[in-house]
């Protein structure tokens, strides 16, 4: 072989590489313990995925209000180049045009995600974010209280009314102990109206609180005078986690989340995990989705590499270490298959439940669109005056209808 | 003095009002310029702002929220700065006094201004729970009241009875005489564990009183109850602070004028009203000064309380400001937000200049 040669050869062999971005991309989302998984992420699970595509990845968590670091951030310009975006304060952000919808390349890591996830993240018919995990309600049962009081379990076929009458008949049987706390908070009442084919903000953009909405608003806050629960706040409580965890209720309405808090709050829990219960005539459950995504900055110098280390977060890979890992549920629709999800350990039924409401009847994102936390506020406030006996049923719905027309029109 | 010197001296003192001439003009005069012209636009923080001329103030008139946030800051101010300042008198004049432990109880009277603001309002967050230890232990007063009106007067007789006796005897007995004053407690101690025990002034609640004090829309004269209970957190947090101006106020009264006073026989009244009063006003100015200003700024107890309690019912100027600036999952108003500044600003100036002019003066009245 002639030099000449040689250095063709040489040369054609380096076209023929594919070149390596030699890029740092910042990337932010919470603090606490999500460093150590995002860190493990980076360093152990991805690290010689980032090192092939030459790509350096920092992690900069974030203490704090997340989303008003973000805007912030994002106005000065000085936002990092991928970063969580909730789905609850997802919207502004979209509209703000700073973030750089998912790319072509991408759209086959979408298309393997859950629908309801990805419609959560959609804005003006893009995709704006590749959902990272998400999270459902259930019902979670302390097994010991509903043996001592001689109950039934909880079970996936109960309707309203068999959830009510089994928190009855345990709060009758045992002292201090209640059927399930009651909060003021859309984001557990929003399981009961759902489930009866209500609407938050119909196809006209309005909100409308009609029969189905009375109907689940009234089985809510009556709930503790049924002798079925009791005001989270009466046991110094702000969630319904908080009282099953102490023991002084027999269920609690979370996801996925309490299985972490209780494995360090009341590690000798015996408690498992059933679906939210069915709306006796629709027969259908109701439930939200909580949900994260990465997103990808438009100003970002290195867009290119952002969406590749967003893809790399979200890959069947990453998803499954962090599944098997009991930190989050996967984004991805293929992991419903798992065998983490048939183990029955009751973090593996829990997960899979949790799992399973993202796609079981009446699902919709924990999201307001355009009116964000203020659309949320005024089911809150109808709750709390109900239950505080503040207002009638009658009285707080008409309300909260006022203030639903005045933001949303009517 | 020479040319040279005075324009040395000159360059002197320009260097040494430099860094704070620089940090007005950048943090009041440029932050101030550009809030007002904010607020005289649409701005969402991302996109260019729009011109909206007077546009955002005609809103804010015609928004509820503002309104509320606008009566809440006013009755807030005003309840609260006269809460404070009364009681930031009365301690520091008890605080003057020379007793035996003087300087314990400045200390436990000043303890609650060194802790934090999030964990008094923490605290207090846990106190006005609803089972928490303010309805608890008016429970207990629900329950005990009779009990507690019978001990009083049981305490009343027994201490009269001994000062009427003691009188025939001794002309210098008075009725709160410290000998009486042990006996009555005992007897009425006694008395009231018997009465106790058979159950007489003791009364059993159907129910535990379970007042809402946060999380409700109750109000109570000018003011939610939810405001009513930052009324007492951030009276409690901010009188021991007050108090030790008072303090170095009263401090600086010489004693010859209340000697002088005593010998013309001037009553304990007569001094406070003539002597005390007059020669604290300086104090008093900036006492309330610093009352109306930190009262019409108060934000901190309100956003730590979070979800506790609904929006309507904890709403002030300063957290409607933010409130409009980060909406919770909405996109940001900074227009409206800065004209909602803008006026608290104003309302702060006019309040102080109304105090000023009707109230306490930066004076001593002699």
């Amino acid at each position: 072989m002639t030099i000449k040669t040689t250095f063709m050869t040489a040369a054609i062999a380096l076209a023929a590489t594919p070149t390596l971005a030699n890029d740092v991309v910042r990337i932010s989302g919470w603090g606490g313990d999500n460093i150590v998984v995002v860190n493990s992420l980076i360093n152990e699970v991805l690290d010689d995925d980032l090192k092939a595509a030459g790509i350096t990845v920092e992690y900069e968590p974030v203490e704090g209000d997340f989303a008003q670091i973000l805007t912030n951030a994002l106005s000065a310009g000085t936002a990092p180049d991928a970063f969580y975006v909730d789905s609850f304060w997802a919207y502004p952000i979209f509209e703000s045009g700073k973030i750089d919808p998912v790319p072509a390349d991408n759209q086959d890591v979408a298309d393997a995600l859950l629908p309801a996830l990805n419609q959560a993240f959609t804005y003006e018919g893009q995709l704006m974010g590749i959902a990272k995990d998400f999270n459902t309600l259930a019902v979670q049962y302390d097994m010991d209280i509903f043996d001592d009081a001689g109950v039934d379990y909880p079970d996936m076929d109960d309707d309203w009314h068999d959830f009510r009458t089994k928190l009855q008949q345990v709060q009758a049987e045992l002292d201090d102990v209640y059927g399930i706390c009651v909060v003021p908070d859309y984001a557990r009442f929003a399981a009961f109206a759902l489930a009866t084919g209500w609407q938050p903000i119909n196809d006209q953009g309005h909100t409308v609180l009609d029969d189905r909405f009375r109907e689940a608003f009234e089985f809510y806050v009556t709930l503790p005078d049924e002798n079925a629960g009791v005001l989270a706040t009466d046991l110094g409580q702000g969630w319904t986690g908080g009282c099953f965890g102490n023991g002084d209720t027999a269920v609690a309405m979370e996801g996925a989340w309490m299985i972490g808090f209780l494995r360090d709050q009341a590690p000798n829990k015996y408690y498992s995990t059933v679906g939210i219960p069915k709306h006796p005539e629709t027969g259908d459950r109701g439930n939200l989705v909580f949900t994260v995504a990465w997103g990808v900055a438009a100003d970002s110098d290195v867009k290119d590499s952002a969406h590749k280390v967003v893809e790399l977060l979200t890959s069947e890979k990453a998803q499954q270490w962090v599944l098997e890992s009991g930190l989050a549920l996967p984004s991805r629709e293929a992991l419903a298959d798992n065998d983490f999800f048939n183990g029955d350990s009751t973090a593996a039924i829990t997960s899979r439940v949790v799992f399973e409401g993202a796609s079981d009847g009446q699902v919709e994102p924990f999201q307001f669109g355009e009116y964000g936390g203020e659309w949320k506020a005024i089911v809150d406030e109808a709750l709390s005056a109900a239950l505080l006996k503040e207002r009638s049923i009658d009285e707080a719905i008409a309300h909260a209808q006022e203030q639903f027309d005045r933001l949303t029109g009517r | 003095m020479n040319k040279s010197l005075a324009h040395k001296e000159r360059i002197a003192g320009i260097l040494f009002i430099l860094p704070f001439c620089v940090s007005l003009f950048v943090f009041f005069v440029y932050a101030l310029g550009r809030t007002f012209l904010f607020s005289l636009q649409s701005y969402d923080l991302f996109s260019a702002p729009v011109w909206n001329g007077l546009g955002n103030y005609l809103a804010l008139v015609g928004d509820p929220l503002f309104i509320l946030a606008l009566k809440h800051s006013l009755a807030f101010s005003i309840v609260v700065t006269t809460l404070q300042t009364g009681l930031a008198l009365l301690l520091a004049m008890a605080a003057n006094k020379q007793v035996k432990g003087k300087g314990v109880f400045r200390t436990i009277y000043y303890f609650p201004s060194i802790l934090s603001s999030a964990a008094m309002t923490l605290i207090f967050m846990w106190l006005f729970q609803r089972k928490g230890v303010l309805n608890q232990g008016l429970s207990w007063l629900s329950a005990h009241g009779g009990l507690l009106a019978v001990a009083l007067g049981i305490f009343l007789a027994v201490q009269t009875l001994q000062f009427v006796l003691g009188r025939r005897r001794y002309d210098w007995v008075r009725w709160g005489d410290p000998f009486h004053l042990i006996v009555s407690l005992g007897v009425t101690a006694i008395a009231t564990l018997v009465l106790a025990g058979l159950g007489v002034g003791v009364r059993d609640l159907a129910e535990p009183v379970t007042v809402t004090w946060l999380n409700t829309r109750e109000t109570f004269g000018p003011l939610p109850r939810t405001i009513w209970a930052i009324v007492a957190m951030n009276t409690f947090t901010t009188v021991p602070t007050l108090m030790l101006l008072y303090l170095a106020g009263l401090q600086s009264i010489p004693d010859s004028l209340y000697e002088a006073a005593r010998l013309e026989g001037a009553s304990a009244w007569q001094q406070i009203r003539y002597i005390t009063w007059p020669r604290l006003m300086p104090v008093s100015f900036t006492v309330v000064t610093l009352g109306i200003i930190g009262t019409l700024q108060m934000f901190d107890q309100v956003a730590l309380l979070g979800d506790a309690a609904p929006l309507e019912s904890k709403i002030t100027l300063a957290y409607f400001t933010y409130h409009n600036a980060f909406p919770p999952g909405g996109t940001p108003r900074i227009g409206m937000a800065s004209a909602g500044a803008l006026v608290l600003a104003l309302l702060t100036l006019v309040m102080v200049l109304i105090q000023r002019s009707v109230g306490v003066s930066e004076t001593t009245n002699d």
